[in-house]
């Protein structure tokens, strides 16, 4: 089960060890991650779960498909690594994924 | 063949699921309040002598809001002794809870009875369970996905009015909006065109509740029966010769190993039931605001383009979830009270959208106010599955019956509420309109 680092900015860290099959977004509640606000529950119709992943992880991670992506064009703070956390499922592989969550989402 | 024993344990969930829809309510204000706000022991913060809000005995209260706005001003941490369920009120509190899922539990059910048995069903899992079960299907229910089914939601929407279309008076629940959310469920599972009548007849029957009974009929058992008798053979057929539909997805999914055939059973169950009532009730409560709210159904008509707001306003003013259960994992310390491990809490929905303290006059009905921070899906992991198809039903919904109805008012002599302790709608809704 990979363990995911939340890094909201200004704030402390938070390791969330997530469970199998989770999203960041499910992850990020489980840890009470600040300014993830998850309101419609993963189906990609809300953006306020939005994240930026790690420059080091952003390869492996992937990009946003079409529909997140035009979500995302209605983040203020959207960045280069925007993702919508409910789009991405976690696999062991992304173990140790640092994931930084910006102030307002 | 079909046996109660076979099914007990989705029968007992869904009875306390369908419990939801029908019991009745009661918001009648007490005389005497014998404890103050500014108390800070638990019992004192949040125990009253006579209960403020009680979802289940029985009266004719058709305005819970003076309710809710009590509550939320006097006892936002409150305790009913009668039911011994704790309920939130504040927009933030209901918030934070509907996140927190690993002290809010939905395992234990999300009414206020408790779960007699549990078989994993979305609505009553957490993690991973839930996670297993949402991700199966989520996909399908994305605003990109369910844009796909506008053409046929509005084919269905201009069939169900074309009977009426010449007369003066239908109504608006019966006649429509009971039977275009089935329409298209029936059309995403998989389920025959020819059997929706019957289907509906069924579902209906399982959600439908005697008043003052909170166990379901027997009508109520046989439909339910009856509906995994015809799932079954809808499985059956799949075998044999493969869909392209969520019948097949979640056969598929059995075949994998990552369901069991109960589990199956109770999301085709669930999904049949759910998406169901609620959006019939979205589209009789905007009817009713259309009509309470002067100027509010000319202008959105006169726009074409403000249904999207229309249906967020209503959603946040008078959305038909009232209210959903959690189950406590661990105390909590609110407002200077404490909520023990194990408490059955009931977050209030409707009440969270009126807070002063979260949105401006919030007892103003305001199309033009477009908030998308509502808690009428709720929030978080088990936040509306179904909203995206929701929104797009009763956008659709609204497009057409604008086309046939320039306005409209309400045949207060025919107006039937459901009486239930988590749903706030209509059954009966008939207008008199122009064309």
């Amino acid at each position: 089960m990979p363990k995911v680092l939340f890094e909201p900015e200004g704030e402390a860290t938070i390791e969330v060890d997530a469970l199998e099959d989770m999203t960041l977004m499910e992850a990020a509640l489980m840890g009470g991650v600040p300014h993830i606000l998850a309101s419609c529950g993963g189906i990609c119709s809300c953006a306020t779960c939005h994240v930026v992943i790690a420059d080091e992880w952003a390869d492996l991670i992937g990009k946003a498909n079409e529909e997140e992506s035009e979500m995302l064009d209605t983040v203020a703070s959207r960045r280069p690594h925007s993702r919508l956390g409910c789009q991405v499922k976690l696999a062991n592989a992304h173990d140790g994924v640092r994931v930084i969550v910006p102030g307002e989402s | 063949m079909l046996s109660y024993r076979k099914y007990f344990g989705v029968i007992a969930t869904y009875t306390a699921l369908a419990d939801l829809r029908a019991g009745p309510m009661n918001f009648a204000v007490p005389t005497v309040v014998v404890r103050k706000k500014n108390k800070r022991s638990r019992r004192d913060a949040v125990t009253l002598a006579t209960e403020i809000y009680d979802p289940f005995a029985f009266a004719a209260g058709d305005d819970p809001f003076p309710i809710y706005r009590k509550l939320r001003d006097d006892y936002p941490l409150y305790h009913n002794r009668k039911w011994n369920f704790f309920a939130l009120s504040r927009y933030d509190d209901v918030a934070v809870a509907v996140r927190d899922f690993r002290t809010f539990s939905s395992q234990f059910g999300t009414s206020l009875e408790t779960l007699k048995e549990q078989v994993p069903v979305l609505i009553n899992c957490d993690p991973p369970d839930h996670t297993r079960l949402r991700h199966l299907i989520a996909p399908l229910f994305t605003p990109g996905q369910v844009q796909g089914l506008e053409a046929t939601v509005r084919e269905y929407a201009q069939a169900l009015l074309e009977p009426v279309r010449e007369g003066a008076e239908f109504d608006i629940i019966a006649d429509f909006a009971a039977k275009l959310p089935m329409a298209i469920i029936c059309r995403l599972l998989g389920f025959r065109q020819e059997d929706e009548d019957m289907l509906r007849e069924w579902t209906d029957l399982c959600v439908h509740r005697e008043e003052g009974v909170f166990e379901m009929p027997e009508e109520g058992m046989q439909a339910t029966l009856k509906l995994y008798g015809y799932f079954e053979k809808e499985l059956a057929a799949r075998a044999s010769s493969p869909r392209n539909d969520i019948v097949q997805k979640l056969a598929d999914a059995e075949k994998a190993g990552s369901l069991t055939r109960e589990e199956v059973l109770g999301y085709l169950y669930i999904l049949s039931i759910a998406g169901n009532e609620t959006t019939t009730k979205l589209i009789g409560n905007m009817a009713w605001q259309f009509d309470r709210v002067p100027g509010a159904y000319s202008e959105a008509r006169r726009s074409g383009d403000l249904w999207g707001q229309a249906i967020e306003e209503a959603m946040r003013f008078d959305g038909p979830t009232h209210m959903m259960a959690r189950t406590t994992t661990r105390d909590v310390e609110l407002h200077g009270g404490t909520i023990p491990a194990g408490a059955k809490v009931a977050l209030l929905y409707m009440s969270g959208n009126r807070d002063e303290r979260k949105y401006k006059a919030p007892d103003r009905f305001d199309i033009a106010r477009n908030p998308r921070d509502h808690l009428g899906f709720g929030g978080g992991l088990h936040a509306c599955l179904g909203a995206a198809l929701a929104r797009l039903e009763a956008r659709v919904a609204w497009e057409e019956l604008s086309k046939m109805m320039s306005e409209f008012d309400i045949d207060t002599s025919g107006v039937k509420r459901v009486q239930s302790p988590q749903v706030r709608g209509f059954t009966s809704l008939p207008l008199r309109f122009a064309r």
